[in-house]
């Protein structure tokens, strides 16, 4: 309708519905002022009052008539009949408060699943960033020699890229994770900050909650500002919400800088899974007696992450083009840092939590929606297969309405809204049972201290998912059984007394439950092989021992101390620990295995030929203290552990694990060899020692060229003491705080827990964990939904069948011939199910393939041993009706009706 | 809804256009009207005037208020929407070239 018609019509379609009496009333005043007029007129002509009278209404033909082609007109004939249908299927609903309450819930599995898991994918891939236009913002990213994509630059890199871009990025902005301590009033708590480029809020649009954001003239990487934003939800715990915090003077790792203001509350930086706690400029890091002095200038000392806002109207390719350009300037201007390098610039909303190329968490979101989806569909089949029930059971209500007049098309319309509130109600209980899954989701613990952020909550496209996805469950499980309820001819029905049962329903029936079976044997399939996969990662050989260790984070320059401080109470911490009763040994280091701090870096090393093709040869390393090895049990298989002596200006050594001396010195003996890690022009480390391989990035795979560093020679200030005990590690929690609180009163503590624990870190196995949780709840509510329609169909059949049963047995078939007769229908729908389920998770194989480790994605066992479950519990479904069968009394059954 | 069958389908909505944009009027003076100007060429029973007045008004071509008549009697009024101008407009436009065409063809000679 045109738009403009609505001003005149609108107010009259709304009068129509809602007033009726009123219209009614009008109309009614209206004819009989015509009638009125009309005897007046022939009264005029000389009648008498009484024919006058029927004169006019002789004229005027019939006025019921006339009325009713008058409500005609109405137009809102359609609504008030969805109004009389819906009383009409909520009274049906409460009519049968068994039937409603089973396919409700039924539903609200299925919709609630979809909800929980789309609230996910919602907050990786949909939500947007809470800054102006954050279409516009991408990210940046490189790759030298086709090696790994990187999104850390270094200052210099990102510098050039803001002078560079000006023709399609409006700006470049840089930030650089930084964890460190916030005293205030004395005590020091560790904080996680963000050091930013001076034009990194201007950049993002974002308003401050208080106060103001750091300036541009603030974040030049040489000149210091001592300034600090606080996150919202840091500001909110640390400082309770106080806002006189603004121009307040705290200390961040011991030197004094001022809160200059509050980031609004649904702002928590660029990472997508962090909640940043502070920002500072970029120049602060500087402070921290770690820092390198020549971050500004070194090309290769590479951690910022770099952004960028695309200029209105450019687009991601144009923005791609300009940096190939940039890249092979890059590459000829710089060949020693940066040859053969190519820039990528992805949108931030596919690039969380980084860029990636391959896809991992769109692929992951595929694989549960897929999931989630079959369940969904599981739950349709079994709503639909009982709305045929009831079709059949209500064939002569349909034969008597057609037979009052009740079109076809009305009839359909009538069904379908009963369907659609039923699938609306189920919408309604998925969304809570959907909040309920999504905050089970959200619960999950990344075993770190990190300000993580989990957010699934339910905004207005979870809603808005779930709604549709209702209302198209609604359709569908209504559209057959409704078509075939109106379709059949009423004369017969009512003829036949609606006894009677045609095979094709039955055959619909019997397919629908062949699906049903088939998928939900899919997704336990699916569920199979992630339980599978996880156990073999928890008893993987990791090489080293995870057991009786506990871990224990640190970070003394979040109170100010300086490297030789900080050196010292780490040597004295570990000696206090070390004699403490039950334990075996104590050591320091910067990474743990599977944790979130990683470093790796490319390296040179003299005399190795860098084979045509591949990339520069790069590592990942650790700092460690002397006793690491110890510690950890991983065995040292040449020369020596680090001890005291390794100090800054002892010669720089180095212990190689077996790949990283296979690779670079595969003939002899590594030990002596020298190498120089890309960012150091000045030190050249000495392998000292060959360490067996240990698993410590991934749990994919294998493992990867590795070193170590003593800690006193690349000191980090942050690092995590693990204890190897004899004891539970959880005993010594209390007397290993009090040494620490003995050799440094104030030192905060960041995390205590034992290394069993620390496995579970997304590189390690939560994610294992996670899937194998999600898919094993997934296929059990498959599992369920499958059972309830084998049950089902089965039950309806013996039910439909109850008087030829009784027939059968009257003429003397045995309890054993009318169980066999009714089980063979059942194990013909469970086989064929189990045809399609295996053929549904062998096409669903190359996506799982991707989230298992040790088994393959075909893993017999799991196929045989999961097909075999599901076909004893189906069949067990298949006999308790068909046992019921048997008990059929040949005399009961035959006046059956 | 009935209709006389010797009015061509629209022209009803065209005729009581027509007599409503001269003024104001309620659905008794439309069949005064109406016998008046087609003399009795026209037959529109009284039963299907009024669903075919409330057709118009349901399009937005008509607007009804409730007045008082001349002899102070509460009647519906209805008058002409700005739509409802446009609409006649364009059935005029149709008619015109409809009759023209009919006649035309009427006029054909043998030859």
């Amino acid at each position: 309708m045109h738009p403009k018609h609505w001003f005149y019509t609108l107010p009259l379609r709304l009068r129509s519905l809602f007033r009726r009496d009123h219209v009614e009333h009008e109309l009614s005043e209206e004819l009989q002022f015509h009638l009125e007029q009309k005897t007046q007129e022939y009264l005029a002509s000389g009648l008498t009052l009484d024919e006058a009278r029927r004169k006019a209404q002789r004229e005027f033909g019939g006025i019921e008539l006339s009325k009713e082609n008058c409500r005609d007109t109405r137009r809102v004939s359609y609504l008030q009949d969805l109004m009389q249908d819906l009383r009409f299927g909520v009274r049906m609903l409460r009519k049968s408060p068994g039937f409603t309450f089973i396919a409700v819930l039924t539903l609200a599995l299925g919709i609630g699943a979809n909800t929980a898991i789309f609230s996910m994918v919602n907050s990786f891939l949909l939500k947007p960033l809470p800054v102006k236009d954050p279409e516009q913002i991408t990210v940046l990213a490189f790759q030298l020699k086709k090696g790994p994509l990187q999104n850390n630059f270094s200052i210099p890199e990102l510098e050039d890229l803001q002078a560079q871009t000006t023709s399609v990025f409006s700006d470049v902005i840089g930030d650089l994770y930084g964890a460190g301590g916030l005293t205030v009033n004395g005590k020091t708590e560790p904080i996680y900050v963000y050091f930013v480029t001076g034009n990194y809020f201007i950049g993002l649009d974002v308003k401050p909650y208080l106060g103001r954001f750091i300036l541009p003239s603030e974040g030049s990487p040489t000149a210091l500002s001592p300034v600090v934003v606080l996150g919202y939800n840091y500001w909110k715990t640390r400082f309770a919400g106080d806002p006189s915090v603004v121009g307040k003077t705290v200390a961040f790792d011991g030197h004094p800088v001022t809160v200059i203001g509050v980031t609004p509350k649904e702002f928590h930086g660029l990472y997508s899974m962090a909640d940043m706690q502070g920002y500072m400029p970029l120049n602060i890091e500087q402070v921290d007696s770690a820092y390198d002095r020549t971050t500004p200038v070194n090309r290769e000392l590479r951690s910022v992450f770099v952004y960028a806002r695309l200029l209105p109207g450019v687009s991601i390719n144009a923005a791609q083009s300009a940096l190939d350009v940039i890249a092979s300037r890059f590459a000829a201007q710089n060949p020693k840092s940066e040859e053969g390098m190519t820039l990528a610039v992805y949108p931030e909303r596919f690039s969380r939590p980084n860029p990636d190329p391959d896809k991992t968490i769109l692929k992951i979101a595929t694989l549960f929606l897929i999931l989630a989806g079959l369940v969904l569909i599981l739950a349709c089949v079994n709503v639909a297969n009982f709305l045929l029930v009831r079709a059949t059971a209500r064939q002569r209500e349909m034969a008597i309405r057609s037979a009052l007049g009740g079109t076809r098309g009305r009839l359909i319309r009538q069904l379908l809204t009963e369907s659609i509130v039923l699938a609306l109600c189920g919408g309604i209980g998925g969304v809570f049972l959907g909040l309920a899954g999504s905050s089970a989701l959200s619960s999950i613990r990344l075993q770190t201290t990190l300000p993580v952020l989990i957010d699934f909550q339910f905004d207005w496209r979870v809603f808005g998912y779930a709604l549709s996805v209702a209302l198209l469950t609604g359709l569908i499980v209504g559209t057959v059984p409704a078509l075939r309820a109106s379709g059949r001819n009423m004369i017969e029905v009512i003829r036949e007394g609606g006894r009677s049962m045609s095979g094709g329903r039955s055959r619909l029936r019997s397919a629908l439950v062949v699906i049903q079976v088939g998928g939900s044997l899919m997704l336990l399939i699916v569920a199979g092989l992630m339980v599978r996969s996880l156990s073999y990662a928890q008893r993987s050989d990791l090489g080293f021992d995870p057991r009786n260790v506990l871990n224990l984070s640190l970070d003394p320059n979040g109170i100010g101390y300086d490297k030789e401080k900080g050196l010292r109470f780490y040597k004295e911490l570990l000696e206090r620990i070390d004699n403490l009763p039950g334990v075996e040994s104590s050591s320091a280091a910067f990474t743990v295995p599977f944790g979130y701090f990683n470093d790796n870096d490319f390296l040179e090393v003299p005399g190795y030929e860098v084979p045509q093709g591949t990339t520069v040869p790069s590592a990942g390393f650790n700092m460690v203290s002397p006793g690491y090895f110890r510690t950890l049990h991983i065995p040292l298989l040449e020369g020596r552990d680090f001890t005291n002596a390794d100090q800054e200006d002892t010669q720089w050594v180095a212990i190689i694990n077996e790949a990283m001396a296979k690779r670079f010195w595969p003939n002899g003996s590594a030990l002596g060899h020298e190498f120089r890690i890309a960012g150091d022009r000045v030190h050249s480390l000495r392998v000292v020692g060959v360490v067996k391989n240990s698993k410590s990035v991934s749990m994919m795979g294998l493992v990867r060229e590795y070193f170590y560093v003593p800690f006193a020679q690349q000191y980090t200030s942050m690092a995590t003491v693990q204890v190897r005990t004899t004891f539970p590690p959880e005993t010594l929690v209390t007397s290993i705080r009090e040494q620490v609180t003995a050799t440094a009163p104030t030192m905060p503590i960041s995390e205590v827990r034992p290394m069993l624990q620390a496995l579970y870190t997304v590189n390690g196995l939560l994610l294992f964990q996670f899937a194998a949780g999600l898919t094993g709840c997934l296929g059990l509510l498959g599992l369920i939904l499958a059972i309830v329609g084998v049950f089902g169909v089965i039950s309806f059949t013996v039910s439909q069948r109850t008087q030829e049963i009784g027939i059968r047995m009257a003429m003397g078939a045995g309890q054993g011939s009318i169980l066999k007769m009714i089980l063979r229908q059942g194990i013909l729908i469970v086989f064929a199910g189990l045809a399609v389920g295996v053929l549904l998770a062998l096409g669903m194989a190359s996506l799982v393939e991707d989230f298992v480790t040790g088994i393959s994605p075909y893993d017999p066992l799991t196929y045989i041993s999961v097909s075999t479950m599901l076909v004893l519990v189906a069949l067990f479904a298949c006999y308790v009706p068909a046992r019921r069968a048997t008990r059929v009394d040949p005399m009961i059954a035959l006046r059956y009706e | 809804m009935s209709r006389p069958s010797d009015l061509v389908q629209g022209t009803l909505d065209l005729l009581l256009l027509k007599i409503l944009a001269l003024e104001p009027m309620n659905g008794y003076a439309v069949s005064l009207r109406l016998k008046q100007v087609s003399g009795e060429v026209l037959q529109v029973s009284d039963g299907s005037l009024y669903p075919a007045l409330h057709k118009l008004e349901q399009e937005g071509w008509i607007t009804a208020e409730w007045k008082p008549t001349e002899n102070n009697r509460r009647a519906k009024f209805y008058s002409l929407t700005r739509l409802g101008k446009k609409q006649l407009e364009k059935e005029s436009a149709n008619w015109s070239r409809l009759s023209d065409a009919i006649s035309n063809i009427v006029k054909l000679k043998e030859a």
